[in-house]
């Protein structure tokens, strides 16, 4: 019994010195122990997103002969309607073309794009983010933007070999500036994620909004990325004003909720806009503590 | 056998695999399923106390690898515990003690899990209270009715192992 007593003493001391080498220990010694962690990881994550894929396959495949046939029919309608779509947007495009020529604006492709399956979903009170299966390896770098279409849907805050792991729109990390929708004088407002409430929806703050802005009669207020700062491509859309502006305790400004244009966390796939040159809050990013 | 831990750390990791599971399903409710803990009992009650304090640390490290909170933080409070369940084996002496147990290292691992969340937000949360009570509630309700499969689990792969089985009267 005293033996016990004495191994247990023994072990509290060394947790006791443990911890104070663990506090002393140089910071990337931290990062390579937590590195490690997530890579043993890795691989179950992946073949979780897998079998997912495989068991919706076969649910898919399952399907009678009836249900296949009435799919097969709303998909052609939907393709009609799809093709007189293509056919303004060829329009589109072609005058897009011709008034590029007459400014002679030549637009850099400064992103690349990386399609990536959301692999897990986690949220708390202090952030809302998704794991994606795609990672260094696949040329993702921290503070990449992740969009959905032309939605936002976050930004790349950490990256493993073969994850990252993506902050939502949501997050309280988050922090982008934006338009409104209606407001002609292009002021610049700002969003950043909130701290959710248990059990509620996950929404944004707009602020700084100017006190003259009203909103669009009879819709919601969209609100767009300003492409100012060098992360976001600029007019991608981040979501709607939710109801109506209040004032601020000092009234010099308004603010509102931003509701996201998609389900953040019914999300199967997302693009990674990865900047081709290294923009400043990519640098900003490296400095931080959890990347 | 020295590798036990580590084997055993392996048959663990698919109830740890589950509850990162169900916390993506219950993703828009902000609350996460809370199991390392648990996942402490069993082993602690058989393995020698050098192999519980790896399982446990390995058990934290894994928690927090892919959350933003200080490093060491869970996995040092699960070594605590992994060191005072061991030397006091006669409080995990039966079924009821050890669910006792469950409960209680869940629900404290999940309080240092919440306090060190909260310490490196970006800012500050909402009606904080509600959201601790909540998660304290489910990690105490997933400690408890999650110990007897997990312990289960673990046992089996402890035989296996040929780690001898806890003592009547430690």
């Amino acid at each position: 019994m005293d033996q016990n007593r004495q191994g247990a003493r023994a072990s509290y001391v060394a947790l006791s010195i443990f911890v104070a080498v663990w506090i002393l220990l140089p910071s990337a010694v931290r990062r390579l122990n937590r590195e490690a962690f997530v890579e043993f990881q890795a691989p179950a994550l992946h073949l979780l997103g897998k079998s997912r894929d495989l068991a919706t396959f076969w649910e898919k495949k399952s399907r009678s002969v009836e249900e296949m046939s009435a799919a097969g029919r709303d998909l052609a309608r939907i393709n009609a309607a799809l093709e007189i779509k293509v056919n303004a947007l060829e329009d589109l495009r072609r005058e897009n073309v011709r008034l590029r020529e007459i400014t002679r604006y030549n637009v850099p492709a400064e992103y690349m794009s990386v399609v990536a399956r959301v692999a897990t979903r986690d949220s708390s009170s202090w952030w809302q983010r998704i794991v994606i299966r795609k990672g260094r390896n696949d040329g993702i770098r921290p503070g990449a933007p992740v969009v959905f279409g032309n939605t936002v849907v976050g930004r790349v805050t950490a990256v493993h070999l073969t994850t990252s792991e993506v902050d939502l729109v949501t997050s309280p990390g988050f922090r982008c500036t934006g338009y409104l929708e209606g407001d002609d004088q292009n002021h610049i407002v700002l969003i950043n994620g909130v701290a959710a409430n248990s059990l509620g929806t996950a929404k944004a703050r707009v602020s700084v909004i100017p006190r003259d802005y009203s909103m669009p009669a009879g819709q919601q207020a969209r609100v767009f990325t300003t492409g100012m700062g060098g992360v976001f491509p600029s007019r991608l859309m981040l979501g709607y004003l939710d109801g109506g502006t209040y004032a601020t305790q000092v009234g010099n400004f308004k603010e509102s909720l931003l509701i996201p244009s998609r389900d953040l966390y019914n999300l199967q796939e997302v693009s990674v806009l990865v900047p081709l040159h290294q923009n400043p809050g990519e640098a900003l990013m490296q400095g931080d503590q959890f990347q | 056998m020295g590798w036990a831990w580590l084997i055993l750390l392996l048959a663990t990791y698919p109830w740890l695999l589950g509850a990162d599971l169900a916390t993506d399903a219950m993703a828009s409710s902000s609350l996460v399923f809370f199991v390392s803990g648990t996942c402490l009992i069993a082993p602690c009650r058989r393995l020698r106390r050098w192999q519980a304090i790896l399982l446990a640390a390995s058990l934290g490290f894994l928690f927090e690898a892919r959350r933003p909170i200080p490093d060491g933080a869970l996995a040092l409070t699960l070594v605590a515990a992994s060191i005072f369940l061991s030397s006091n084996r006669p409080l995990l002496r039966n079924t009821p003690s050890m669910l006792r147990a469950a409960a209680v290292v869940n629900l404290g691992a999940c309080l240092v899990w919440f306090i060190s969340a909260a310490y490196v937000a970006p800012a500050p949360a909402l009606d904080l209270g509600w959201h601790l009570a909540l998660q304290l509630l489910l990690a105490g309700l997933v400690g408890t009715a999650g110990l007897i499969p997990i312990a289960l689990t673990q046992n089996a792969a402890m035989d296996r192992l040929g780690v001898p089985p806890a003592a009547e009267s430690p």
